[in-house]
């Protein structure tokens, strides 16, 4: 065996230099030398060889057929150091030396002086005449004349049954009203109706009691919490900026998230929510606001917060970053990455991402359209100046305010530490009494020696001096509480104190303190986007100005001025909200709608709604979409409304059940229900299920909004992070970590957050069933629904568990094997605990409601509680 | 063995003779609400290396089958498993597996240019204190600080031409475990369930052994499935406590109690079922309790090592204090190993090897915790006769700075991340041992023979198990994913021919 000697010994130099004595290199003096000596024979000329030319700092970047010949400050992944360092090149000829390698690799590593951005870039497809529907804006068709004209409630269903009537199919009967309830409940506001709305609902006898019901859910304010969630899905929320192991907490981010909830509970019209998130700090102009008015209004703080949204994406930052070799590139690039990818996929249902490294593979994207994009948010977000992510964040309050608060804050300031000196005189002129009273209690001749030792430093006092002080001074002179307990003896000293300490206390609120917010906003000054060679920021390419995908059909052009030099902000947002939101984009509106669809069917209209491109899955009614689309555009972007649409539609309330004639039927003509001749069974997502589980249990915190709840976390079989004070809240509430999620949840799929989630997974493994039968959550919700069931329905306690879990009342077939179940369980837990103590007071006969725990268990693990008809 | 995906019509054949059958876990992608039928899921199977899997699919899914059938991979191949003893922070390469006579001479003198550190965090380099001798007929070196992992040089292969693409660990990490520098790719041991499947169908196919004391650095990550269905994560096993979370209850409950339970719950799920004929995830969600059952019977039993005979618990080192908690995971894994989990990643408590400061000290305290163990299940494989189909992989995310690294004054001597050259070794599952692989230059700090992306490393594993990286991918974000991504990889042939 033998060990590659790669580097010649004897030219190892004794006589190195120190890096800081070293000079920097460059490319004239330095490097070309080294490069006209062993390389310019082949790489130079009008046909250099494999398209590289090695002689002018402007080819480099450019570089040859393989691509950049090196990266800035990474010789070490740099394709001409690779090919030199490992003697590949030259091939013929004498290698180069260790010490002209070595200075080739710290010229790059120095930064490559000399160098240009590369020039050329790829330009393979200069998009004409693209076809795909998605990039022209929807057409709304004619509402479709079909037969069976009783099964149509509104045009939705003319377009679904026309459809179906094609293939000879026809939308499944009607589901029953007790299914409509649970449904459209979970559907809108992810909790199951309780007894009494149940009751409620099946005696309501008016017309338009089930109108009546919609409205009543859309207008519940956790009607937002449950569809808050779909959106923070997409949006790619998450309370840790954790792509790193410390995963760090970002105590703002749920104010994003409460922003969220309340748009959807205001039904906020959908092109306004886009552009706040997009741009609120430009659309409620926060920077006039904070120069000039007294104070920020509700919507400007509206308008910062949405900002959010461009908040989500993983950063990692700290200040300490900058010290980092390419912090820009490995650290900072990243962000701006995901952030427009969060973007392109929530709003266009594009998978821009792929043009990020080269022009798009299927979709007719070219590589600088995704730059152009990425310059939108370049203002911002400057990964050559950028801001650690704790720092990015602003303060709600106005420049008055801040001025204000400075100079209020700086009196405050004053006054505490006037207060506190007070505060400590007092207390020495009554310590120096007290000192003087205590000594007048010790013999006369003593006196005069204590006051002499005590006085005297430490390391010079006598022997006796020591034996002195150490029998009197914790008498004459206490300590801490102790002088505390012993001052307040004194006449008057107890009232001096507690004045002072009222009045530091009156001060120290008089404090200005500012709600900051985690927003987005631009920083002054002119900012640059360079096209990335292969999507790599140490290989820049030509520079790019604002700009939008050039081969979408929009009405309105994507339009935006440089502002005047000196503006706080550049506007580049503001002007791509616009042009996203205008009524006629031919995503904007699809997307959503196609979206909210695959929420209450659970398959959208287009099945790959990260995906409307080429490669995407075609819609399954064209029409449709699009005339959906338009109406949601015409209802002025309201949500709401195509919630009202889609779920007065029969084609919504047709039956999950069905006959197995019906099934046959749909099977073979449309195996995948893609038609929609049934209703579709979907199982409780992880947060609808923990919730539920809390919520028949009696458990549940319907309080709204606010920090959120921690996850608790345990090392070293420690507990590091406690469970809060109410374990028990929605769960769009549970801290979302990246790197701790809740394990329920997770379980039961709630993504854990690397980008974002525009489509969940639903799982069906053994994991999910360990949780139900063993978790914490389900076992402390058991015994809560027991203790619930055996108070609230004395008379019949299985009956009411049924009616609170399933919504509605056992048979007599269940009553049956329920009621053994119960007498089984109660005799074992009888005979188990018979084993260890009798029954007294103390200790009352629990079997009976360890038996009932165990009922409400298996109801809330079964089926029929995890899935929706 | 075909290695091209069957046209449709054979997969359609396929999964309507057997769809009776398909109830338990699913494999398969699901949208929101709507499970996406059955025939999506074999198409998007279809895409990647469809007839296959779909083998996999069908015969995990076999409610019935209590044969263990393990899916057939993409061709004949030796190894069936792969035990990843994961080092995290980044063992030094130059002071175990990659000796450095040059590096020694200049000791304590200013690096030329070409190997000086480019972010200028440590300075003068810093010989091995660590004698390296040659082990067995072969002659591999190895430092005197790993005397029982020397004893199997014969069946080792170290790749000393190692070099990844970040100096910051949880990159690192992504890179060696995802193959990419991006956070929420599926693992190497996600990609090896997804492909292969379990020959265990009360086991995870995908086992992970987290240190007792806490979590590695970049936590459960580390055994993601990324955008690959949660069926393919690894599941987390303890050696204290009930080996899985959850797999019992917090309060215990007697058997009596425990039966009746599942009893009616099984009574309220099947009548369930019987009013909705037809619905497939009824049957799959029925059967994951039956396999819980299962799973609590049999993890329960392959986490005991109380079977094992008094000399075995010795070989691993389970009677030292200092060797007995890696041991443990060490003998864990081969016990699951041998009963058929497909991958199980070994990790270590936040990142032993991270040795920015007394580097030789801690380096040595870190072989001292695990190289009895390592060696142990070394010999033990070979006896069960498990090494030849079990491939065993050590590494971590890079190695260290051939250059010494002081934190503070007076500090004793460390050294830093180290991406441009550093060494892993693998040892089993048809690896030719008893041989290194590529060369780092004279002081170890960039790989310079046979440069050895992780790309390779992880297409040769795959390959190990029969699976093609090119064909083994799954259709995410609107493009065929797979583990080796846009990297042109290759086998290390000298490894496996």
């Amino acid at each position: 065996m033998r060990t590659a000697g790669v580097l010649t010994l004897a030219l190892l130099l004794p006589g190195v230099v120190a890096d800081d004595e070293k000079r920097p290199l460059t490319f004239e003096q330095d490097v070309l030398p080294i490069f006209r000596a062993k390389c310019i024979r082949c790489h130079a000329g009008v046909e250099p060889k494999a398209g590289l030319n090695l002689t002018s700092p402007s080819s480099l970047l450019t570089g040859g057929m393989s691509g950049a010949a090196l990266r800035i400050r990474a010789a070490e992944s740099s394709l001409l150091y690779e090919k030199i360092s490992s003697d590949e090149m030259p091939p013929i000829g004498q290698k180069l030396t260790p010490r002209q390698k070595g200075i080739i690799r710290r010229w790059i590593n120095d930064g490559a002086q000399g160098v240009h951005n590369a020039v050329s870039i790829d330009q393979s497809d200069a998009v004409t005449g693209v076809e795909h529907w998605s990039f022209h804006p929807p057409i709304r068709a004619a509402v479709p004349t079909v037969s069976e004209k009783d099964r149509v409630r509104n045009p939705v269903d003319a377009f679904a049954l026309r459809q179906l009537q094609r293939r000879q199919l026809t939308l499944a009967p009607g589901a029953d009203r007790l299914t409509l309830l649970r449904r459209a409940s979970f559907d809108l506001i992810g909790l199951p109706p309780s007894p009494d709305e149940v009751k409620q609902f099946i005696s309501d006898q008016r017309p338009d009691a089930y109108e009546r019901l919609i409205d009543r859910l859309l207008s519940s304010a956790h009607y937002g919490e449950r569809w808050a969630r779909h959106w923070l899905d997409v949006a790619g929320f998450a309370e840790t900026a954790g792509i790193l192991n410390e995963d760090l907490g970002l105590p703002l981010a749920w104010k994003y998230r409460d922003y969220v909830i309340r748009a959807f509970n205001s039904d906020k019209p959908y092109d306004r929510f886009l552009q706040e998130q997009i741009a609120g700090d430009e659309l409620t102009d926060y920077w006039t606001a904070f120069e000039s008015m007294d104070t920020l209004h509700d919507d400007v703080v509206e308008g910062i917060t949405a900002t959010g949204f461009l908040r989500t994406a993983a950063d990692p930052s700290r200040p300490d970053f900058s010290e980092i070799k390419n912090a820009a590139s490995q650290y900072f690039y990243p962000t701006l990455f995901d952030t427009l990818q969060i973007v392109c996929s929530s709003t266009m249902g594009l998978t821009i991402q792929c043009a990020r490294c080269h022009s798009h593979k299927f979709d007719p994207i070219p590589q600088v359209d995704y730059y152009r994009m990425q310059a939108v948010f370049m203002s911002a977000y400057r990964p050559d100046d950028w801001i650690p992510q704790m720092e990015r964040r602003l303060l709600i309050a106005s420049k008055k305010e801040k001025q204000a608060a400075e100079q209020r804050n700086a009196e405050v300031d004053k006054n505490v530490s006037e207060l506190q000196s007070d505060l400590e005189e007092l207390k020495k002129t009554f310590a120096s009494r007290l000192f003087e009273d205590r000594l007048a209690e010790l013999p006369t001749e003593v006196r005069d020696e204590i006051r002499a030792a005590l006085a005297i430093a430490t390391e010079i006092r006598t022997d006796t001096q020591r034996k002195l002080v150490a029998k009197y001074e914790e008498r004459l002179r206490p300590q801490d509480s102790e002088l505390d307990s012993a001052l307040v003896e004194y006449d008057g000293y107890k009232y001096q104190l507690d004045r002072l300490n009222t009045q530091l206390a009156v001060e120290k609120r008089r404090r200005w303190k500012f709600d900051e917010v985690r927003a987005l906003y631009d920083i002054p000054g002119e900012s640059k986007t360079p096209v990335l060679l292969r999507g790599d920021a140490l290989t820049p390419g030509p520079l790019v100005k604002p700009g939008v995908i050039s081969s979408l059909e929009t009405p309105e052009a994507f339009e935006w001025t440089a502002p005047d030099a000196g503006a706080k902000t550049s506007g580049r947002r503001l002007a791509f909200a616009r042009w996203l939101t205008q009524p006629d984009h031919p995503l904007t509106a699809r997307v959503m709608v196609n979206r909210i669809w695959m929420h209450h069917f659970g398959t959208g209209l287009v099945a790959t709604p990260d995906d409307f491109g080429v490669s995407g899955s075609p819609p399954s009614h064209p029409e449709l979409l699009d005339w959906l689309a338009t109406e949601f555009v015409r209802s002025g972007w309201s949500i709401k409304n195509l919630h009202r649409l889609i779920l007065t539609s029969a084609t919504w309330q047709q039956s999950s059940r069905v006959s197995a004639q019906h099934r046959q039927a749909g099977e073979q003509a449309d195996p995948d229900n893609r038609l929609y001749w049934r209703q579709t069974m979907k199982r409780l997502d992880a947060e609808t299920l923990r919730d539920s589980a809390l919520t028949v249990s009696g458990i549940l915190n319907r309080e709204l909004y606010g920090a959120s709840q921690e996850i608790p976390r345990q090392q070293y079989g420690k507990l590091i992070v406690p469970v809060g004070e109410n374990p028990n809240r929605r769960s769009v509430y549970v801290k979302n970590q990246r790197l701790y999620p809740d394990s329920m949840l997770q379980v039961f799929d709630q993504p854990t957050m690397s980008v974002n989630c525009v489509q969940r997974n639903t799982s069906t493994v053994s994991t999910q069933a360990l949780t139900l039968l063993n978790g914490e959550i389900l076992t402390r919700a058991a015994t809560a629904f027991a203790d619930r069931v055996l108070a609230e329905f004395p008379e019949d306690p299985t009956g009411g568990a049924y009616l609170i879990a399933y919504s509605r009342r056992p048979g007599s077939d269940e009553y049956s094997f329920l009621t053994q179940f119960l007498n089984e369980l109660t005799m074992q837990y009888r005979s188990e605990q018979d084993q260890t103590k009798s029954h007294t007071a103390d200790f009352p006969d629990t079997a009976r409601q360890q038996a009932f725990s165990d009922l409400c268990h298996m109801l809330m693990s079964s089926s029929e509680f995890l899935y929706v008809d | 063995m075909v290695d091209k995906c069957p046209d449709g019509t054979d997969i359609g054949i396929v999964a309507s003779e057997q769809s009776e059958y398909i109830t338990a876990e699913r494999p398969v992608s699901m949208t929101p609400f709507n499970p996406i039928s059955r025939r999506n899921a074999l198409s998007q199977f279809g895409s990647g290396f469809g007839g296959l899997a779909l083998g996999t699919l069908l015969n995990e899914t076999t409610s019935t089958a209590h044969a263990m059938s393990s899916a057939a991979p993409h061709f004949e191949a030796p190894a069936k498993a792969v035990i990843q003893l994961y080092m995290h922070g980044g063992p030094s390469h130059v002071d175990l597996l990659d000796p450095k006579p040059v590096l020694n001479r200049f000791d304590g003198t200013i690096p030329p240019d070409e190997v000086a550190d480019d972010e200028k965090r440590t300075k003068n380099l810093m010989g091995s204190p660590f004698r390296f001798r040659q082990y067995g007929q072969s002659g591999l070196e190895f430092s005197e600080i790993q005397p029982y992992v020397a004893k199997h040089a014969d069946d080792i292969a170290v790749v000393r031409s190692m070099f990844t693409e970040h100096r910051n660990h949880e990159q690192a990490i992504w890179m060696a475990q995802t193959g990419m520098i991006m956070p929420g790719r599926p693992t190497l041991g996600a990609w090896t369930a997804f492909g292969l499947g379990t020959e265990n169908r009360n086991l995870p196919a995908f086992v992970a052994l987290p240190d007792p004391d806490g979590n590695s650095v970049d936590g459960i990550r580390n055994w993601s499935n990324g955008w690959l269905p949660p069926h393919y994560q690894g599941t987390a096993f303890r050696e204290q406590g009930t080996p899985v979370a959850n797999l019992h209850p917090n309060q215990p409950r007697s058997r009596a109690i425990e039966d009746a339970r599942m009893r009616l719950l099984r009574r309220l799920n099947d009548q369930h079922l019987a009013s909705r004929p037809g619905e497939e995830e009824l049957d799959a969600r029925i059967e994951t309790f039956e396999l819980a059952g299962r799973m609590q019977l049999a993890a329960t039993d392959a986490l005991d090592l109380s079977q094992e005979t008094a000399y075995t618990q010795r070989l691993y080192g389970l009677d030292h204090e200092t060797t007995k908690s890696y041991g443990t995971r060490c003998l864990m894994a081969r016990r699951l190993v041998e009963r058929g989990v497909r991958f199980v990643s070994l990790f270590m408590f936040q990142q032993p090897w991270d040795t920015h400061s007394n580097n030789n000290e801690r380096t040595k305290q870190c072989c001292q915790r695990t190289d009895q163990p390592v060696g142990a299940l070394l010999t033990d494989l070979r006896q069960r006769g498990l090494l030849d189909s079990t491939l065993v992989f050590w590494g971590g995310e890079f190695g260290r700075t051939p250059t010494a690294e002081q934190q503070k004054p007076g500090a004793v001597f460390g050294r830093d991340h180290h991406p441009y050259g550093f060494s892993v070794w693998l040892a089993g599952g048809g690896i030719k041992g008893g041989q290194h692989y590529g060369a780092t230059d004279d002081f170890g700090h960039r790989a310079v023979e046979n440069r050895t992306q992780t790309a390779n490393l992880h297409a040769t594993i795959l390959h190990q198990l029969g699976l093609d990286h090119e064909t083994l991918t799954w259709h995410h974000n609107g493009r065929d994913e797979r583990l080796t991504d846009v990297y042109d990889a290759r086998l290390i042939e000298k490894l496996i021919t």
